[in-house]
C-alpha cells in the first residue's frame, strides 16, 4: 500500500467512477463516493448510495469482499465536498462536460488540501481544456487517469499529464494505481482518444465497412478478425455487441470531433443505415434485445447472426477460422485476404503513425491494446510477425503513405532479444531495453536469460534467484498430471540439497483448474483402476512431501485455483495470492472428492483458526459446508474469509507484482524454518456423519441438491467425520489420507459421476444428476 | 463339392445362452414376442434356404459369371428364380420394419441368417444386401414421402437398392468426387456422371433398381462438406406405384474380378438423371454412413460366412482323404493310410479356423445385441452405451471378420493341398471370394484409422468404456479363481488379464503418442484393430467358456458340445491369444520403422 494516499474521494458515481470507488476499497483504502443531490427526493446521498446498492448486485462484483464495501462512504457534493480535505487523490468521474468539469475543479480547488492529487476520468476532453482557468498549484497536482469498464477487472490504466503536472504527484498516483489498484499504468500523450480507444475505434469502424464492402457475414469477418490476428475468439462483431452498439456512433461523435481534420478516422465515419435501425429497434447488443450476433430464444436458444444487407437473422454458421500466419493472410487473393489487408493495411499505418502524436514509444501503444482490447499481440508485434518492411513496401506499392516509424524500422523488428533481455526500437532508430518497474518479475523474462533447473512434459523449475526456486505448471491449462506429481518430488530434493526456498508460480491466467480430468476420464474409460490408484496416492505423497519439505514452500495462485490446484496452496506453508484468485475445493461438482489432502488441510485450518467454538464439529461443518456446495472464491479476499488463505497470507493487487512479492514473502520464512509438525485430528465419527447428512436431506428435499449429491455428500462426510472413527480416537494425518483415497476411487467407479465427469469435459457445465 | 451347412447349434449356444442376460443392455420389450422356439424355427427354415437354394448355385455361378450386353445385365444361370424365392419366402425383410412391410425380426437373428446366405453364396448375398443398406439409409434419412413411394417395394425386394460412391479418381477419399446435381424448379435435381465399382448396379432381379448417388450440387462447397445424397431410381416410379419411363441411368459394362463373379459389379452412367436428395443438402455423408455402417458389419459377417464353409470343406476332406501314418501310431489299419486330420499341423489348421470362427460369431452376436438396443431400445442409459458399443466395434467386426476370414478360407485351401488350388473342389472360390471383403467399404486399413484416430479418442474414450468395463468387470468377480494356478479357469482368467492388460496399455500408448503426433495413432491402426478383437474374442470365449463349464458340471451335455467348446476355448488361449504380447511390442514400437526409409529407397 502506498503510504502517500491514505483517503481517496470519488466523485461521479456512474459506473466508472462507483467502479473506481469500489476498486479503491478493494485495496482497503477509505473512499468517498460523491454525486450530485437528486432533483426530488428526501434522501440528499441517494445517487451514491444507490450506484453502491447496485454494486452489490452486479455481477462480476465490482467489490472483493463484504469488508470492501464498509469502506465506502457515500455524500452528495452540496454538503460534503470540503470532505475532500481530508483525501490525498481526488478522482473526477462526472458527465462528459467541460463547464461541468471546470466548475467543479473550480470547487475543488478552494477546498482540497496542497499536494492532493486530482484527476479526471475523462476520455475524450484534452487536459489542456480541463484545467483552463485555474491556478499553477492546482495544475501541477492535476493530471487524467482513464480507468477502463470495468474498473476492478480491465487491467489498462491511461495516464497523462500536462506540461504543468508536478512529475512527483504524477508518480504518486501512479504508484497508487499500480500497487494498490493492480492496474497496468501506461503514460498517454494529450491527444484525443489517447490510445487504446483511438486505435480500437478506427480498428472496429475499419473493419465493419470492409465487410459490408467485401459482402462478408459476419461470422465470416469474425473468423478473419479473430483469431487469426490474436484477438479475442468474439471478432469485431462480437465485440461491438459487448460493449454497445449505441456507444458506437458516440464514440465516433466524440473523437470526431476533436481528431484533427486530415485524420484518416474521419474516412471511416459513413452512415450506417442498418446500425442506426438496429438501435433505433433496441438491438444495441448482449445488454439490448441482441446484436450482430442473437440467441434466439423462441428458436430453442439458437445462435443467430444477422445479415448484414438485409438486416434479418438467421441461424449462425460456425466457420473455422484460416490458418495462414499474418504475411501469408494479408497476401491471399481472396476474400479472405482482401479483409485481412484491408483491415491490417489500414490499422497497423494507423497505430504506427501514433508514435509521437499519442505515447512517447511502440511499447506503450502495444501494451494500451493488448490490456485494453484483450489483443493478444500489440499493433508492432503484429508489424513484426509481418515484417516492417514488408507492410512499408505494400503500402508504398498501393500508392499509400508510409509511417515514418515503418521508415525508420527499414528491414529491422520493432522487438529483438538481445543479451537476454527484451529490447523495443525507439522512434530516435535505436533499441532500448524494455525496463521492467521495480518489484515485477516474471517468469517470461527468467526463461529468457535461463535453462530450467528441472523440466518434463507437465512442470518446470526455474531459478529466480537468491536461492529461491519457482515450480511452474507448463502443460494445457495447467492441468495437474502424473508428469507434475513427479517433478514435484525431483524439486523438493533439488531445492532441498541446493537452495532455499520454493515459490509455487506461473504467468498463466490460470494457476491451475485442478488435475486433467480428460486423462483421468480416459484411463477410467479403459478401466485402468490401478493407474487411477496410483494417481491418487501419487498426488498425496508429491503435496506431503511439499508440505514436510526442510525449506519454506509459498504458493502463488491468481486466476483459477481449483480442485489439485487449490489442495497444493493448501500444503504451501503461505501463499501470496493476486487479489482475483478464485478458489475452491470444486471436486463433489463432477461427483468426486478432494483426493490429494484437501480434506485434512481444510479441517487443520479451521480448527486451529481459533474463530470457531470448542470440539470436533464446527471444524468439520465449515469444511462440509464449503465443499460439498463446491464453493469457488470470488476473490483473494473472499477466500480469507473461506480460509483457502490464512490470516497471514498475502494478497498482491497487481498481477505483474505477484512473483516479486511471493518471492519476498518466501525468502521472510527462510530463517529459523521449521517444517510443521503432522497435524492430529479429533473427529465427530459417525454421529457427526449423520447430523451432516442429515442437513443435505433437507436440501435433497427441497430440490436444492440432488440424488446423487446426496451420495456424494455422504462421502465427503465419511472422510471428513472420521469414517468409523470414534470421538475419543485421534486420527492421524496419514489414516485421513487413506480415507480420502478409498473414498475417491468409490465415486470415480460410479457411473454417475462418470457421466459428471463427461458432461463437464464436453460442454463445460455441471450435470445435476 | 462345396458342402455348407448352417452350424446351428452353435448359432443357438450365442444366441440363447451366451447371450440370456442380454449384456447389460437390458431386455427388449419389442422383441418378446420372438420365443426361442419362434427363433430357432426361422434359423432351421433359413439353413434350409441357404443348403437348398443358394449353395447349388455358388460354384456355377462362379463359373458363369454375369452378362453385359448393350447395357444389359444378367445374372448366372438361377440365379432369377432363386432371388424369387429368396423374397417371396420373405428372407429380404428379415430385420425390417413391419411399417414397411418387414418382419421385424431382431438384428442377432438376421446377421445369423446373414452368415447363412454368405456361407452358402456370398455373391448372391450381396443383391439383398445392398437393398438392406440403402433401404437403412432412406428410413433415417429421407422425406415420408420418399419413404412411402420407395421403402415398401424395396422391403419385399420387388425393387433393389445400390450405393453409388466410387468415382475412377476417387475410392477413400470422396471429397474429389465430381458427379453434379443441378437443382430443378420442382424441387428435384438433374444428376450427371460415371460412378465404377457398383454392386448390383444393373441386373435382371428386380423390377427396379433404387441407386443412392452421393453427388455435389452445383455451387457446393469443395470437398466432402459439399456432397449430398440423391435417390435415384432406373426407372421413374408413377404415382400408383408401378415403374416409368426410364430415367437415364445406364450401365456402361460390368468388371472383370478376381473373385464375387456371380455378383455384378457395374460402371454406371448417369446423364440429366432426375433425384430427390436423402436428408438435408451437403449432409450427404452423414447420410451416407448411415448406410455403411450398416454395411460394415454385414462385410465382416461375409468373412465369417466364407471362412465357415472353408472350414467344412477342409473338415470333411480331412477325415476322408488318407496319407502318411500318424506319428503316434497307426490309426486306420484297414485303410492304405491314416486321414490327415490325424496330423497336428492339419489339426492346427482346422482348430485355428475353428477357434475364429466361433470367436467372431459370438462377437457378432454381441455387436448384433447393441444394435438391436440402438434401434428399439427405451432406457436412454442403455441405448447411449449400446450406440458407443457399436461405434466402436463396427470397424473391428468389419476388419477382424474378414482378415480372419480370408485366412480361415485360405488354411481350407492348404488343408486341400494341390486339390484346393484347382477349381473341382471349390476350395480356391472360398478363398476368391473372401478376398474383396477386406477391400470394399472401407479397406481394412482404413478400419484401423476409423478405430484409433475417431473411436479411440472420441469423448475422452467413452466409447471404449463400452467394452473396457465388462471385460474388467469379469476379470475382477472372477479375481479369486486367476490365484489358483492349477485351476484350468484360474488359467484362462489370467490369460484374458494378461491379453487385457497389454490392450490398455496399448491404448493408453496410442492416445498419449497419438496426441502429440497422429502418425504415431495410424501406424498403430491395424494392430491395435487386431489386439481390440483378440481380446473380444477372448471375452466371449471366457463367457463361453463359464457357461460350458457349468453345463458340464450339471452332466447336461449329451452332445459333446460343452466339451468341444471348452476345447476351443483352450486352443484359442493357448495358441492364438499370446499375440497380444507381440501386438503391444509392435504397437510400442511406434512408427519409426515404417517411416525412417527414403521414399527412393523403395
Amino acid at each position: 500500500m502506498s503510504a502517500d494516499i491514505k483517503k481517496v474521494c470519488v466523485i461521479g458515481a456512474g459506473t466508472m467512477g462507483a467502479g473506481i470507488a469500489a476498486q479503491v476499497a478493494n485495496a482497503g483504502v477509505p473512499v468517498l463516493l460523491l454525486d450530485i443531490v437528486p432533483k426530488d427526493g428526501a434522501n440528499r446521498n441517494a445517487i451514491a448510495e444507490g450506484a453502491v446498492a447496485k454494486m452489490l448486485k452486479t455481477d462480476p462484483a465490482p467489490f472483493m469482499s463484504k469488508g470492501a464495501t464498509k469502506l465506502v462512504e457515500t455524500g452528495n457534493i452540496d454538503d460534503d465536498l470540503a470532505k475532500v480535505a481530508e483525501c490525498d487523490w481526488i478522482v473526477e468521474a462526472v458527465i462528459e462536460r467541460l463547464d461541468i468539469k471546470q466548475a467543479l475543479y473550480a470547487k475543488l480547488e478552494t477546498l482540497k488540501k496542497p499536494g492532493a492529487a486530482v484527476s479526471s476520468n475523462t476520455s475524450t476532453i484534452p487536459l489542456e481544456k480541463l484545467v483552463e482557468g485555474r491556478g499553477d498549484a492546482f495544475a501541477a497536482d492535476f493530471l487524467i487517469t482513464h480507468f477502463f469498464n470495468p474498473p476492478r477487472y480491465m487491467r489498462l490504466l491511461e495516464l497523462v499529464t500536462g506540461p504543468k503536472t508536478d512529475a512527483a504527484v504524477a508518480d504518486k498516483v501512479a504508484a497508487f494505481i499500480d500497487r494498490s489498484l493492480g492496474k497496468s499504468v501506461v503514460r498517454a500523450k494529450d491527444s484525443p482518444g489517447f490510445i487504446a480507444n483511438r486505435i480500437g475505434t478506427y480498428w472496429l469502424q475499419v473493419a465493419v465497412n470492409a465487410a459490408i464492402d467485401l459482402g462478408l457475414t459476419v461470422e465470416q469477418a469474425d473468423a478473419i478478425g479473430g483469431r487469426p490476428m490474436g484477438v479475442p475468439k468474439t471478432g469485431v462483431f462480437g465485440l461491438i455487441d459487448l460493449v454497445g452498439i449505441d456507444l458506437m456512433p458516440l464514440l465516433q461523435k466524440s473523437l470526431g470531433a476533436t481528431l484533427k481534420p486530415e485524420d484518416p478516422f474521419h474516412a471511416t465515419v459513413r452512415p450506417m443505415p442498418l446500425v442506426d435501425k438496429m438501435i433505433a429497434d433496441g438491438f444495441t447488443g448482449r445488454k439490448g434485445k441482441g446484436g450482430f450476433y442473437r440467441i434466439n430464444r423462441e428458436a430453442g436458444k439458437r445462435k443467430e447472426s444477422i445479415d448484414l444487407i438485409t438486416g434479418d437473422y438467421r441461424a449462425s454458421v460456425s466457420i473455422q477460422p484460416p490458418k495462414d500466419k499474418l504475411p501469408a493472410l494479408i497476401a491471399r487473393k481472396d476474400k479472405t485476404g482482401e479483409f485481412a489487408w484491408g483491415l491490417l493495411g489500414a490499422v497497423l499505418p494507423y497505430a504506427a503513425n501514433l508514435v509521437g502524436e499519442a505515447a512517447d514509444d511502440i511499447v506503450a501503444i502495444d501494451e494500451a491494446m493488448k490490456l485494453g482490447y484483450n489483443w493478444k499481440f500489440g499493433p508492432f508485434e503484429l508489424i513484426d510477425q509481418i515484417g516492417a518492411a514488408n507492410l512499408a513496401k505494400r503500402l508504398a506499392d498501393e500508392g499509400k503513405p508510409v509511417p515514418a516509424i515503418l521508415t525508420t524500422a527499414a528491414d529491422r523488428s520493432f522487438y529483438r532479444i538481445e543479451g537476454g533481455k527484451r529490447q523495443f526500437l525507439g522512434a530516435d532508430g535505436y533499441y532500448h531495453d524494455i525496463v521492467r518497474p521495480e518489484g515485477v518479475l516474471l517468469l517470461e523474462d527468467i526463461k529468457r536469460t535461463s535453462k530450467p533447473l528441472l523440466k518434463n512434459a507437465s512442470a518446470a523449475v526455474w531459478d529466480i534467484g537468491d536461492g529461491v526456486a519457482c515450480f511452474e505448471f507448463t502443460s494445457k491449462m495447467n492441468a495437474l498430471d502424473g508428469e507434475t506429481l513427479k517433478l514435484i518430488g525431483k524439486a523438493v530434493e533439488l531445492v532441498s540439497t541446493r537452495m532455499k526456498a520454493l515459490v509455487v508460480y506461473n504467468d498463466g491466467g490460470n494457476f491451475s483448474a485442478g488435475a486433467n480430468l480428460g486423462l483421468a476420464i480416459f484411463a477410467v474409460n479403459i478401466a485402468a483402476w490401478g493407474e487411477i490408484e496410483k494417481l491418487v496416492a501419487g498426488g498425496q505423497f508429491a503435496y506431503k512431501a511439499l508440505k514436510y519439505a526442510p525449506f519454506p514452500v509459498v504458493s502463488a495462485p491468481a486466476g483459477l485455483a481449483l480442485g489439485g490446484g487449490c489442495e497444493i496452496l493448501l500444503h504451501s506453508d503461505a501463499i501470496q495470492a493476486h487479489a482475483e484468485s478464485y478458489i475452491g475445493l470444486v471436486e463433489c461438482g463432477v461427483g468426486l472428492v478432494p483426493g490429494w489432502g484437501g480434506c485434512g488441510e481444510m479441517i487443520d485450518r479451521w480448527a486451529k483458526s481459533g474463530a470457531l467454538p470448542k470440539g470436533p464439529m464446527p471444524a468439520v461443518a465449515k469444511v462440509f459446508e464449503t465443499v460439498s456446495t463446491a464453493t469457488v472464491s470470488k476473490s483473494a479476499a473472499e477466500a480469507k474469509e473461506l480460509m483457502f488463505l490464512r490470516k497471514g497470507d498475502g494478497i498482491t493487487m497487481n498481477r505483474d507484482r505477484l512473483l516479486a512479492d511471493a518471492k519476498a514473502k518466501a525468502l521472510s520464512l527462510v530463517d529459523g524454518y521449521a517444517a510443521p509438525t503432522p497435524p492430529e485430528f479429533r473427529l465427530p465419527g459417525v454421529g457427526g456423519r449423520t447430523a451432516l447428512n442429515l442437513a443435505v436431506h433437507g436440501f435433497h428435499k427441497t430440490g436444492m441438491a440432488t440424488d446423487y449429491d446426496v451420495v456424494v455428500s455422504d462421502t465427503l462426510a465419511e472422510i471428513l467425520t472420521g469414517g468409523e472413527a470414534d470421538l475419543v480416537d485421534v486420527v492421524s494425518e496419514q489414516q485421513l489420507l487413506e480415507l480420502e483415497r478409498k473414498a475417491f476411487l468409490a465415486r470415480v467407479r460410479d457411473p454417475r459421476t462418470q457421466a459428471r465427469v463427461e458432461t463437464m469435459l464436453e460442454t463445460g457445465k455441471p450435470l445435476r444428476n | 463339392m462345396q458342402v455348407y451347412q448352417a452350424p446351428l447349434r452353435d448359432m443357438r449356444f450365442v444366441l440363447h445362452e451366451l447371450f440370456a442376460q442380454h449384456d447389460g443392455f437390458g431386455a427388449i420389450a419389442a422383441h418378446e414376442e420372438f420365443t426361442p422356439d419362434l427363433l430357432d424355427a426361422v434359423l432351421e427354415e433359413a439353413a434350409k434356404m441357404a443348403h437348398e437354394v443358394l449353395l447349388p448355385l455358388n460354384a456355377p455361378g462362379d463359373e458363369e459369371g454375369c452378362h453385359h450386353e448393350n447395357g444389359v445385365v444378367r445374372t448366372p444361370a438361377g440365379f432369377k428364380d432363386a432371388y424369387k424365392q429368396f423374397c417371396e419366402a420373405g428372407w429380404a425383410s428379415l430385420a425390417n420394419d413391419a411399417e414397411w412391410g418387414g418382419q421385424g425380426l431382431p438384428e442377432t437373428i438376421n446377421k445369423l441368417v446373414e452368415e447363412m446366405i454368405c456361407g452358402a453364396n456370398v455373391s448372391f448375398s450381396l443383391y439383398p444386401g445392398l437393398t438392406h443398406g440403402a433401404t437403412t439409409a432412406i428410413e433415417s434419412h429421407a422425406s415420408d414421402d420418399l419413404k412411402q413411394r420407395y421403402l415398401p417395394k424395396m422391403t419385399s425386394g420387388e425393387w433393389s437398392g445400390t450405393m453409388c460412391l466410387t468415382e475412377s479418381h476417387c475410392g477413400t477419399d470422396l471429397g474429389l468426387l465430381r458427379t453434379k446435381a443441378v437443382p430443378q424448379d420442382d424441387g428435384s435435381y438433374k444428376i450427371t456422371g460415371n460412378k465404377i465399382f457398383i454392386s448390383a448396379g444393373e441386373h435382371d432381379l428386380a423390377g427396379n433398381i433404387v441407386h443412392l448417388v452421393l453427388a455435389r450440387i452445383q455451387g457446393a462447397p469443395e470437398g466432402v462438406k459439399g456432397i449430398s445424397l440423391f435417390i435415384v431410381p432406373k426407372y421413374l416410379p408413377k404415382d400408383d406405384g408401378s415403374v416409368g419411363p426410364s430415367n437415364g441411368v445406364l450401365c456402361t459394362g460390368i468388371e472383370h474380378k478376381m473373385g464375387l463373379k456371380a455378383s455384378a459389379t457395374c460402371q454406371m452412367s448417369f446423364e440429366d438423371s432426375v433425384g430427390w436428395v436423402v436428408g438435408e443438402p451437403n449432409k450427404g455423408l452423414a447420410a451416407m454412413f448411415t448406410m455403411m455402417n450398416t454395411e460394415r458389419v454385414s462385410v465382416g459377417i461375409q468373412g465369417l460366412g466364407i471362412g465357415e464353409a472353408s472350414y467344412q470343406g477342409a473338415v470333411a476332406y480331412a477325415k476322408d482323404r488318407i496319407q502318411g501314418r500318424a506319428l503316434s501310431g497307426v490309426k486306420r489299419p484297414d485303410l492304405a493310410a491314416d486321414p490327415i486330420i490325424v496330423h497336428p499341423d492339419v489339426r492346427r489348421m482346422l482348430m485355428t479356423q475353428r477357434a475364429y470362427l466361433e470367436g467372431c460369431r459370438a462377437v457378432g452376436q454381441w455387436v448384433s445385441r447393441a444394435l438391436d438396443v440402438v434401434r428399439h431400445g427405451t432406457d436412454p442409459v442403455a441405448k447411449q452405451r449400446a450406440d458407443d458399443f457399436v461405434q466402436l466395434m463396427t470397424p473391428v467386426v468389419k476388419a477382424l471378420f474378414t482378415d480372419l476370414g480370408h485366412e480361415a478360407a485360405h488354411l481350407g485351401v492348404q488343408t486341400y493341398g494341390g486339390h484346393g488350388y484347382i477349381r473341382e473342389h471349390g476350395m480356391e472360390q472360398y478363398a476368391r471370394d473372401a478376398r474383396i471383403a477386406m477391400i470394399y467399404e472401407g479397406t481394412n486399413g482404413i478400419q484401423g484409422l476409423d478405430l484409433v484416430g475417431r473411436k479411440l479418442g472420441a469423448h475422452a474414450g467413452r466409447y471404449l468404456k463400452s467394452f473396457f468395463h465388462p471385460v474388467s468387470d469379469f476379470i475382477e468377480a472372477n479375481k479369486d479363481a486367476k490365484e489358483d494356478k492349477n485351476n484350468p479357469w484360474g488359467k484362462l482368467v489370467a490369460g484374458l488379464e494378461q491379453a487385457f492388460g497389454a490392450l490398455q496399455l496399448s491404448t493408453a500408448t496410442i492416445a498419449q503418442k497419438g496426441m502429440a503426433d497422429p502418425e504415431e495413432a495410424a501406424a498403430a491402426g491395424t494392430d491395435y484393430l487386431r489386439l481390440l478383437g483378440l481380446v473380444a474374442m477372448a471375452y466371449m470365449f471366457a463367457r463361453s467358456a463359464e457357461i460350458a463349464g457349468a453345463k458340464m458340471m450339471a452332466g447336461e451335455d449329451p452332445d459333446g458340445f460343452y466339451k468341444n467348446k471348452l476345447t476351443t476355448v483352450r486352443f484359442f488361449y493357448e495358441r492364438i491369444l499370446p499375440q497380444a504380447a507381440g501386438l503391444l511390442m509392435a504397437i510400442k514400437a511406434g512408427k519409426a520403422s515404417m517411416m525412417d526409409m527414403a521414399e527412393d529407397a523403395f
